[in-house]
């Protein structure tokens, strides 16, 4: 499968690929305001015919002056069921965050988790070596918690 | 000047300062201080434009929209000569999205104080979402003469010339305000996107050496900081510019990301190689180079994939040996999609199947013994399992589906467990014509795990296919917000265009043509939010510069309804609409169905809940499904865009029998007309646009798409039967109804088709010669032979000559077929029916109505045997 920066022109292929594959869904607008916020931290994988079948949406966490406290956040991270085994959420979350360190120099990166999505939180803390940093309670719009993860990027 | 505007009270001391106060109160949203100073105002001049405007916008915020806007309205007559009345129309206009409207009264505002900086803006924005460029750069150009001091401006016109296709002028503009521009943060992100903005500006105008220049000079001292960026355009330059430099500058990007196969082409490009067109001479260089990146980044992909491309022969086998035994070993289920590529060369699939035929050889022990008694795990999927997943699909993909089968059942006895089998399945299930099969394996596939939502999906959509609309809506659910009206209305919300479009399509084939319609229209209303979506972006982009993207996002807009899910859409629900108007009875629909989602007790009663939940930006919400409380208070801002209408029509009876059918149609179709000139124009869109121009007695307009539709495809069916019927209505056609030059024009565009001395007999009977082994073909034969009045036995006998040994015959096809008999009240549909039934012997779509139903029921059932086994 083809990794590359993420063009607006790929966000439909993104929305249809979160909306089969989790149950956290965004409109478009959200999509787009990441993409013309942040245009250089999101990645997908496309199969030879363009479809995407995995993508990673990123943004950044500006709003602290402190420098430590600058960190990128993963709003979405998914692969197709059928395009697993190949190591590409891997593959788009180090291209993702080389980047959210080159350009924003980001110290860190977080993410949400539902705490009951074992295979997701088995993914980010098993394959892509995020850490459990705390709860956060009632995150979810229908009340369930989520883990709050964070994976440094300090070499 | 009219008697109203010589009217207009002057306000004394007091009142001014109350109107100062009026419109700080309205820029701080203190909507009812201001709503009571308005009154204080106008209880000493009733007639004061200007107030009675701004209490107009205060009402429409506070939701009393229709009184407020006639209070506007009012206050525009009273004092024509103040902007603030038309600056108040254009701000309501603006969140009605009625952006026409919005900048007609801007225009008017500037005319009455020609300066006002804020019209000004907000009319640069207007003009960028109407596409109006050629004003734009004018409107740009007065505000940068008022504030020249200001950068966002210098941008503004630098993005409105580009806009406008002036690159030089654009340049120009990026210099100038890179010399006045005192001091600039390096390591800053926004700084780069626009020095970044100002190479692309560079490269589009063939600049390349200077591009490159720019590039390097801020690259080094830091102040452009995307690196990936940086080396793309780097890669790009040089290679344009044939430096010796772009070998390496393309190395350095597949360093960076070796899995990006643009990084190898640019490589290969470099060398003189075009990998999408490898030609002999070039073939064993490129494969050396490709070699060398595989050896080089063993963990990537992307070189010994296109690699199998490029090589042939003995060294194909050898590579693809390599490929799929470690594929498969790892157990890649997506293996097959990766190399089906390959196989438009037929001795790459041969080669594929005899390597994974030995595999399987290799692998082949006797089934693994069951799990212990305990149950706790099943056995690990093994090299055997994926080799026979993989010939599955490599047999049904080659249409050998009972091989394909037989290859699952053994694939399910050594793992029972393993959703992807029974994904196979189904869809081996779906390609042979048995979606009740189909929808049932794929429900099995969901039920081994119940955490996916991509099974879940798929199960729906599954469903949908096999039309049970209610029941997919019910696996649907499991993944929906809770507290959406239904699970179709979140799926709707969250604007999945899969949902929309297969339950149109399922509606459609049950021929609720009314639903139906809901789900196209409710397809394209989601492309009108995307349009929409780009206004808050901008006053947005250009302030914070981030050109390239923004630029990139606008020309997306404009093409954005060539997304294949709105011509879908668009010509499914244009087809609706033609029918309707060719037989008004259909709009009243089958009586209420049964399978549709409305009407219950629980719908309504979500219904309500529903609308108490208020409507979400999600650029504004953080976590979205983050339900704000709505507010009941009148005295709170409501915005200015109205509340969304509770839909009162949801299965669409109403809006099928809205008037002129034909009309919007065309309204639909008409965003695709755009796709012509991009070449992306297929015969079925121009089929439809031909169908409703000839009902509007558009005759020279459908000439032109049946013109069109010949240029891609002049032997298609549906070219034929609409050649046929526009030469019988030409026939018709005489000089009062049709002017003697659009005449001679239609007579003219169908003389190279068919030749006047030709009878239209013969030339129906000419098409059927040429195509009788051709299924489509001969039902377009048998159309055209309907179309001529042609008698009904013989209309039939043509339809029954595709069952004949040796014609070609698709499932659709006599799916179709089977629909026109029934059409026509052909008394021989049945015998069609079975003939077609014994013909294809795994489909089930063409069994007798009953057990249509049955079948349909059987596909829900829980799949007894197979729980068994997986639980155990």
């Amino acid at each position: 499968m083809n990794i590359r920066p993420a063009r607006v022109d790929d966000l439909p292929g993104m929305q249809a690929c979160n909306q089969q594959n989790l149950p956290e869904n965004y409109t478009m607008k959200y999509y787009l305001y990441h993409s013309l916020s942040w245009p250089s931290i999101s990645y997908v994988a496309e199969d030879h015919k363009g479809r995407i079948v995995g993508y990673i949406l990123a943004k950044m966490e500006e709003e602290s002056e402190q420098q430590e406290d600058r960190h990128g956040h993963v709003t979405s991270i998914s692969v197709l069921r059928s395009y697993r085994r190949l190591g590409l959420a891997k593959k788009l979350m180090i291209q993702s965050q080389e980047a959210m360190t080159r350009i924003y120099r980001a110290k860190f990166v977080s993410l949400h988790v539902r705490k009951s999505n074992r295979a997701a939180l088995s993914l980010y803390r098993d394959t892509l070596g995020f850490t459990v940093k705390k709860v956060e309670s009632k995150y979810y719009a229908d009340g369930e918690d989520a883990y709050a993860m964070e994976l440094s990027l300090s070499q | 000047m009219s008697k109203a505007q010589a009217e207009q009270p002057v306000l004394a001391n007091k009142e001014a300062k109350l109107f100062r106060e009026l419109l700080s109160h309205y820029e701080e949203k203190h909507l009812t201080k201001g709503r009571k100073t308005a009154d204080q105002i106008l209880k000493k001049h009733p007639n004061h434009g200007e107030t009675l405007a701004m209490k107009g916008l205060i009402l429409v915020h506070l939701g009393q929209r229709e009184e407020g806007k006639k209070m506007v309205k009012q206050g525009a007559m009273l004092n024509m000569k103040s902007h603030i009345p038309w600056h108040v129309q254009a701000l309501i206009h603006k969140g009605e999205k009625d952006y026409d409207g919005a900048l007609r009264a801007y225009k008017n505002g500037l005319k009455a104080d020609k300066d006002n900086i804020n019209i000004l803006r907000d009319a640069c924005f207007l003009l960028t979402h109407l596409r109006k460029y050629d004003e734009l750069v004018e409107y740009r150009h007065r505000f940068l003469q008022l504030r020249p001091v200001n950068r966002t401006h210098w941008i503004g016109l630098a993005v409105a010339h580009h806009l406008n296709g002036n690159l030089a002028e654009a340049k120009n503009i990026l210099e100038w305000y890179d010399k006045f521009l005192k001091s600039t943060p390096d390591y800053d992100a926004d700084n780069s996107e626009r020095l970044l903005y100002h190479v692309r500006v560079l490269e589009e105008l063939g600049e390349n050496t200077e591009a490159l220049a720019f590039l390097d000079k801020y690259a080094q001292s830091r102040y452009i900081v995307h690196r990936t960026s940086t080396m793309e355009y780097r890669a790009r330059l040089t290679t344009k510019l044939k430096s010796s430099d772009a070998p390496d500058a393309w190395r350095v990007l597949i360093e960076q990301n070796s899995d990006c196969w643009d990084y190898y082409k640019g490589f290969l490009s470099v060398e003189s190689i075009d990998y999408d067109s490898i030609t002999d001479e070039n073939r064993a260089a490129a494969l050396k180079h490709l070699n060398n990146f595989s050896q080089q980044y063993p963990r990537a992909t992307a070189p010994r994939r296109m690699a199998l491309s490029v090589a042939t022969g003995d060294d194909f086998t050898n590579l693809a040996t390599a490929y799929l035994s470690s594929n498969i070993q790892k157990g890649v289920p997506s293996l097959f999609v990766d190399v089906k590529p390959l196989y438009t060369d037929p001795a790459k699939a041969q080669s594929i199947q005899s390597i994974v035929e030995k595999l399987l050889e290799a692998h082949n022990t006797p089934p693994a013994p069951p799990p212990a008694e305990n149950g706790s795990a099943s056995a690990e999927p093994t090299a055997r399992l994926w080799a026979l997943y993989f010939l599955a699909q490599h047999h049904s993909h080659l249409g050998a589906y009972s091989t394909a089968l037989e290859l699952l059942d053994a694939a399910m006895a050594h793992t029972p467990t393993l959703p992807e089998l029974y994904m196979a399945r189904a869809r081996v299930l779906k390609r042979v014509g048995d979606p009740y099969g189909a929808a049932r394996v794929m429900n099995e596939a969901r039920l081994l795990d119940g955490q996916d939502r991509y099974l879940n999906t798929k199960c729906g959509k599954y469903r949908l296919r096999a039309g049970l609309v209610s029941e997919a809506g019910e696996v649907f659910g499991m993944f929906t917000k809770k507290d959406a009206v239904s699970p179709g209305a979140d799926l709707e919300e969250m604007q999945s265009l899969l949902y929309l479009r297969e339950e149109g399509d399922a509606h459609y084939r049950a021929g609720r043509l009314s639903q139906a319609l809901k789900k196209y229209y409710a397809v394209s209303n989601v492309f009108d939010q995307v349009e929409n979506d780009q206004y808050d972006f901008h006053p947005y982009s250009l302030r914070r510069t981030l050109l390239n993207v923004y630029v990139n996002t606008l020309k997306w807009e404009d093409s954005v309804r060539s997304h294949p899910a709105y011509r879908h859409a668009a010509v499914s629900a244009a087809r609706i609409w033609v029918s309707v108007y060719d037989d008004p009875k259909l709009a009243e629909g089958p009586a209420a169905s049964d399978s549709a989602t409305s009407g219950s007790d629980s719908v309504k009663k979500a219904k309500s809940k529903a609308a108490k939940k208020a409507a979400q930006t999600p650029a504004a919400t953080e976590k979205n499904g983050t339900a704000n409380a709505q507010q009941q208070n009148t005295n709170e801002d409501k915005g200015l865009e109205p509340p969304q209408a509770k839909d009162e029509d949801p299965e669409g009876a109403r809006l099928i029998r809205e008037e002129r059918p034909l009309e919007r149609a065309q309204k639909l179709l008409a965003p695709l007309w755009a796709d012509v000139a991009r070449g992306v124009w297929d015969v079925e869109t121009c089929a439809v646009a031909y169908d409703v121009a000839v009902r509007r007695e558009r005759y020279l307009e459908a000439a032109r798409a049946l013109a069109r539709a010949r240029s891609i495809d002049a032997e298609h069916p549906e070219v034929h039967v609409r050649t046929v019927e526009l030469k019988l209505k030409v026939q018709s056609l005489s000089a009062p109804a049709v002017s003697e030059t659009a005449l001679a024009a239609l007579v003219e565009s169908l003389a190279t088709a068919l030749p006047d001395e030709l009878s239209l007999e013969t030339f129906n009977s000419q098409y059927l010669q040429r195509h009788a082994a051709d299924g489509g073909a001969v039902l377009g034969a048998a159309r055209a032979a309907r179309v001529l009045q042609a008698p009904l036995a013989e209309v039939e006998e043509t339809v029954f000559s595709a069952l004949q040994d040796g014609v070609a015959l698709k499932i659709e096809t006599a799916l179709a077929a089977l629909a026109f008999l029934r059409s026509i009240e052909s008394s021989r549909a049945d015998e069609f029916r079975a003939a077609c039934d014994a013909r294809f012997e795994l489909a089930t779509v063409f069994k007798a109505p009953e057990e249509l139903e049955r079948l349909r029921k059987e596909s829900l059932g829980e799949p007894v045997e197979v729980k068994e086994e997986t639980l155990e």
